[in-house]
């Protein structure tokens, strides 16, 4: 073993270092919360220590019924006052209704300055308004790439208490709420540049709802604002017309609303809120959390008239020229704010608190009796008030105690242990005041006056406990960690040069071996190698070419396609190899246009493309009966190579494994053939089930890599032929890799399979149009980088060409239950592992050997074996290396784009594949280098006289 | 090299080159113009007929220009010269669309006449010059082209202008992607608009040579 530590340390130690980048990266970068799927009821307020009345759940019902019209990426300054700004846009000022009504009746209606807390697109803050929670890009949970909410929520807790709710406007709601809704006018939301279809779908329906009674909650979502917005930025005429059409209707809803107020009437008791999810900035984004884009508004009417709010709880500012207040409240606060009105449970997962302002304009409702008998009593309706808020409170510091002590139990990722015995100790404090006060309010023996002081102190104890849980949850779940994700990108550039390190140091420690005909070591090909790698990098930058990533890398690889063919041009030979090598090229551009066109069905970031394919109809039988028979070719045809591999050149243990799929591949074809409708063999094999062969070829599989590995271990290899051993190694490694790889792709895996042996073939056979003209004599060339580059491009290629990309939803999930019917999760996860990654990854990393290994170079003069190990070693590591820099790269533009609008949606996603991709690679170079080298010890002594002992470590 | 070939290498001097130079220069310049003020289009709003303008005026220009300097102009007839740049055309089109299609430009029915215009485009900054001057003599091909080894103004004045262009054209392919939704980003616009910029630049560089190695050559002679 010691042969392979020598050079196999480096892998372990870069290995090692990538993974300590990329958790740390990771921790400050992808903050996770893990979703509970526990559920509020009314009866849990019984373990509560907080007051309680039969008649009604949590808390009293104060609203009736409710309006949300939520008008998408509402900016602040859209609804506020011109005049609580420096200057007047023309954008502002547009919804003079609700400045009328809130300057009207302050008491009743009220503008609020609502502060949403970042990722701020749209699905997230729908769920961070229905949850009361602070959704991370991470919610693990049971939904697996499903947006369905999960979690309790507000929307299901009213389900839950028989409210009937009625939605109108963006689908984003049915895809969250998948069947709540009683009543539902969904209209697509994907088409930026559609500014009207979802508006008027809602504007159609919403009025003449107010005059239904079929609904208790009805929730209207305007998206035309935010489209303008994207389309054309803010200051824009398409963005006024939107808000003047907005302010027209919401005048029209105030007026149905307010005819019906009457006592006994439709909306006697109704409260009506239109809100921002988000805001954005001039240019139209959002996604990240700068003040323009987390700074929305809230405004909140009555139609009744109610009492004015203790100014002990007044958060507002007022603007003295025209008497209008506008007060702050914290989006996290909405959802158990509102369940506190509509006297539902509140989601079990919230971790805000019930707002007193918001809280005040629909509280007094139900005391309005008392109110008006006259002014005496207002000190009567303060404490009532008070007293009322004040059990809420305490329902809610409760609710949201239980949460944090359930969370930190279950969750693997809880919180310290410190911050929970803060949390801990604040709510003893507040609860210790809570059984005087209890008393008190239970009581009423003392007179206000007295008792006010304790109300007061009590509400400040429930405020410090929820305010500090709240600042906590936020700082665990939504700020990136900007030092810990500079370290981990320091590191990873760290392991950058360690890579660079371990390749010039192999280089100059058998210096010997390399020619010194280019001694420099910069020659073309490896500038040319380096400038497609950076290139690479450089594209990673943007969202669109992370979205067009497959595209990128083929016209990349077409384009050192090019140059080899110029090169063979140039050398006169190998013209076939690279025609046939650009051929290919082009036919993987094909599937990853095919690929694509499947993307954009379910990405919300693409529109569909070009329409070319839409010309071929799969229907025609000709087609069906290509699709079936190719593939089953293809298999022949594979079998039918590594048969004449085992009956040249192979004896003992690989000739069984070879043998071994031979028979996997008969047993695929098979497996196709009775999945296909053209034979009719489905109901022949019944008794034996579909999952029976699928198992079979695992199993094959699974005893295959035994065997290699038990060769390995116990087997003698033969010496003298070091290359030929290493041929049949890597044929048979591959082999056993392939039969299943080929299986979970489906039918086009044998397709893929063959078309990546050609275009390995032709890659190697062009890279020696070099190795002859220069190093005819040495036979092993100073290494020249272009040719692992190629390699590594095909490999991104095929992760795209097999209907792969960089999102869950490009996860083929159904690979994962072939031969499986019942899921568990580490045995799914493998397969869906190996299927993701199989070509890209697998085959790629195993198959790296063919460029030394390639038997035509058999007859050429004997060479030390050493050098073709080192050989080996430094495509290895160069691969690695190309790897390692692309995800660098990625990681990079990720900690660069971290305020991008499509973070979550895209850059994300992108940075978790990659970094799967590059550990998973590093593994794979790891075992390789063990299976490869293990057989190295006495070798490597005798070639080299003296060690070099590295300088690290 | 024969005494010949030298012969009719050393024939060009660089008011020649600046002069050819300058006239395809031009030919695109009024191509754009006639484009612009007589038909009122432009690239962008109509590439197609844009592009077939401003081949259909840049073809005579470069293949009448070009075949003045044919190689053994003895043995070889003006109009020969200008025969074979026009053989040229289609084939080196041809080897432009394989390549364009290679890297990724789109395939369709509705993209098939951009294609083709684009591409004899192309094949004139590419491709027929060279068979004009050359014809298919295997050996000034694998010179110019595969090798890059030019030798005297006439290979430098083939050579840096085609390779101009192909880079240019790759480097004008980078903006399709984007998002922007920019009518330019659609194929063919971005890729001519870099493939003639190249192409200017390669004219530019190959006189730049031309002005070099006359200079040189007379303080030899001096």
């Amino acid at each position: 073993m010691r042969g392979w530590w020598r050079l196999g340390k480096w892998t372990v130690l870069i290995m090692f270092l990538h993974i300590i980048a990329i958790l740390i990266f990771t921790k400050g970068f992808l903050l996770t919360r893990t979703e509970l799927a526990h559920s509020s009821r009314c009866s849990d307020l019984s373990q509560s220590p907080c007051l309680s009345s039969s008649s009604s759940c949590w808390t009293k019902p104060a609203v009736d019924r409710l309006i949300i019209v939520v008008l998408d990426a509402l900016r602040f300054d859209f609804v506020a006052p011109s005049s609580f700004f420096e200057k007047k846009q023309p954008w502002m000022d547009r919804l003079k209704v609700l400045q009328r009504v809130a300057l009207k009746n302050p008491s009743s209606a009220k503008i609020f300055k609502a502060i949403a807390d970042p990722p701020t697109t749209s699905l997230q803050r729908l769920k961070g308004l229905t949850t009361g929670a602070l959704p991370t890009f991470i919610d693990v949970g049971n939904s697996f790439g499903a947006p369905a909410i999960v979690e309790d929520n507000f929307i299901n807790q009213l389900i839950q208490n028989g409210k009937r709710v009625m939605m109108m406007g963006d689908d984003t709601w049915m895809q969250l709420f998948p069947n709540h809704f009683n009543k539902s006018y969904p209209y697509p939301s994907f088409n930026v540049k559609d500014l009207d279809t979802v508006d008027n779908g809602c504007i159609e329906h919403l009025v003449p709802s107010l005059y239904e009674q079929d609904w208790d909650v009805l929730i209207a979502h305007f998206l035309g604002v935010d489209h303008a917005g994207h389309i054309y930025g803010v200051d824009s005429v398409p963005m006024i017309e939107k808000l003047e059409q907005y302010n027209i209707i919401l005048e029209k809803v105030i007026e149905v609303l307010q005819n019906q107020s009457g006592p006994g009437e439709l909306h006697e008791n109704t409260l009506l809120l239109v809100m921002g999810d988000h805001g954005q900035t001039l240019n139209g984004d959002h996604g990240g959390g700068s003040a323009e884009e987390v700074e929305t508004s809230i405004f909140a009417m009555s139609f009744r008239d109610l009492p004015p709010m203790p100014s002990d709880f007044d958060s507002s500012s007022c603007e003295a020229a025209r008497n209008i207040c506008i007060s702050s409240i914290q989006q996290l606060d909405f959802a158990v704010t509102v369940s506190s009105l509509l006297g539902v449970p509140f989601p079990f997962g919230s971790i805000g608190r019930v707002n007193p302002e918001l809280y005040a304009l629909a509280v007094g409702t139900w005391n309005l009796e008392k109110y008006k008998t006259g002014n005496g009593q207002d000190k009567k309706t303060l404490e009532e008030w008070m007293q009322n808020y004040i059990n809420v409170l305490c329902v809610n510091s409760w609710q949201v105690k239980r949460y944090i002590d359930v969370y930190s139990a279950l969750s693997v990722i809880g919180f310290s242990s410190e911050d929970l015995f803060h949390i801990s100790d604040l709510y003893a404090k507040a609860e210790e005041n809570w059984s005087y006060t209890k008393n008190l309010l239970l009581y009423k023996n003392e007179s206000f006056d007295t008792s006010l002081p304790d109300l007061k102190r009590q509400i400040d104890g429930y405020f410090n406990f929820l305010s500090y849980v709240a600042e906590l949850a936020r700082s665990k779940w939504t700020d990136f960690n900007l030092k810990m994700m500079g370290t981990g990108i320091g590191i990873m550039l760290l392991s950058l040069y360690v890579h660079f390190l371990a390749i010039k140091k192999v280089n100059k420690s058998y210096g010997v071996s390399l020619p010194s005909s280019r001694d420099s070591g910069i020659s073309f090909g490896l500038i040319f190698a380096s400038f497609i790698v950076v290139i690479r990098a450089c594209s990673l930058l943007s969202n669109s070419f992370i979205l067009g990533e497959g595209k990128v890398a083929n016209f990349l690889m077409a384009t050192t396609g090019i140059m080899s063919l110029r090169s063979s041009f140039m050398k006169k030979k190998m013209l076939l190899e690279a025609t046939i090598f650009l051929l290919l090229t082009f036919i993987l551009r094909i599937a990853i246009e095919v690929g694509l066109s499947k993307q954009a069905a379910t990405s919300q970031f693409m529109s569909v493309s070009s329409s070319w394919m839409r010309g071929i109809s799969i229907s025609q039988p000709v087609w069906t009966y290509m699709a079936e028979i190719v593939p089953i070719l293809a298999l022949m045809i594979l079998g039918y190579f590594l048969y004449k591999a085992i009956s040249s050149c192979c004896w003992g243990i690989p000739k069984y494994v070879i043998m071994g799929t031979i028979l996997s591949y008969l047993l695929i074809a098979l497996h196709w053939a009775t999945e296909s409708n053209i034979l009719d063999l489905a109901h022949l094999l019944k008794g034996i089930g579909k999952s029976c062969i699928p198992r079979t070829i695992y199993a094959i599989g699974l005893g295959q890599l035994s065997l290699l590995a038990f060769g390995q271990l116990f087997s003698k290899e033969d010496t003298s032929n070091y290359k030929g051993s290493l041929f049949v190694k890597m044929i048979s490694i591959l082999s056993a890799c392939s039969s299943t790889i080929i299986l979970l792709l489906g039918k086009q895996g044998a397709l893929v399979a063959l078309g990546s042996m050609v275009a390995g073939y032709c890659i190697m056979r062009l890279e020696g149009i070099e190795r002859h003209t220069f190093n005819g004599a040495v036979g092993i060339s100073s290494l020249d980088p272009l040719p692992v580059v190629q390699w590594s491009l095909l490999a991104v290629c095929l992760f795209f060409a097999t209907g792969h990309w960089c999102a869950f939803d490009g996860l083929r999930y159904g690979a994962a239950f072939i031969g499986f019917d019942e899921f568990i999760l580490v045995r799914q996860a493998i397969l869906l592992t190996i299927d993701t990654f199989g070509f890209s990854h697998i085959l790629s990393v195993f198959g790296l050997p063919l460029f030394v290994a390639w038997p035509s170079f058999f007859n050429q003069t004997e060479h030390r074996r050493s050098l073709f190990s080192i050989k080996l070693f430094q495509i290895f590591m160069m691969y690695g290396l190309i790897t390692a820099t692309t995800v660098t790269a990625t990681i990079l533009c990720v900690a660069i784009q971290r305020r991008h609008l499509m973070v979550w949606g895209l850059f994300a996603p992108k940075f978790v594949f990659d970094v799967l991709g590059l550990i998973l690679t590093d593994l794979l170079i790891f075992l390789a280098s063990i299976y490869y080298f293990s057989g190295e010890e006495d070798c490597m002594q005798c070639d080299r006289g003296t060690e070099i002992e590295e300088p690290f470590g | 090299m024969n005494e010949k070939e030298k012969n009719s290498l050393s024939r060009i001097s660089s008011s020649q080159v600046f002069l050819t130079h300058l006239c395809c220069g031009l030919a695109l310049a009024v191509g754009f113009w006639v484009a612009h003020n007589v038909y009122s289009i432009n690239l962008i709003s109509d590439p197609t007929n844009t592009l077939r303008l401003i081949w259909a005026i840049e073809c005579p220009v470069v293949i009448l220009l070009f075949s003045c300097f044919r190689k053994k102009p003895e043995k070889c007839s003006y109009l020969k010269a200008v025969a074979r740049g026009l053989v040229g055309l289609p084939a080196g089109a041809l080897v432009n669309v394989l390549g364009a299609l290679a890297l990724g430009s789109p395939v369709g029915l509705q993209y098939f006449e951009k294609t083709i215009i684009w591409s004899l485009l192309m094949s004139l900054f590419t491709f027929v010059p060279a068979t004009s001057v050359y014809g298919s003599s295997w050996t000034d091909w694998h010179r110019i082209f595969a090798c890059t080894k030019p030798k005297g103004s006439l290979d430098f004045m083939l050579c840096l202008p085609a390779h101009g262009a192909v880079i240019g054209a790759w480097f004008g392919a980078w903006p399709m992607p984007l998002d922007w939704e920019r009518p330019w980003q659609d194929w063919p616009i971005c890729v001519s608009y870099g493939a003639m910029a190249g192409y200017g630049v390669g004219m530019v560089g190959s006189f730049g040579l031309a002005v070099m190695r006359g200079g040189q050559k007379q303080i030899k002679a001096e």
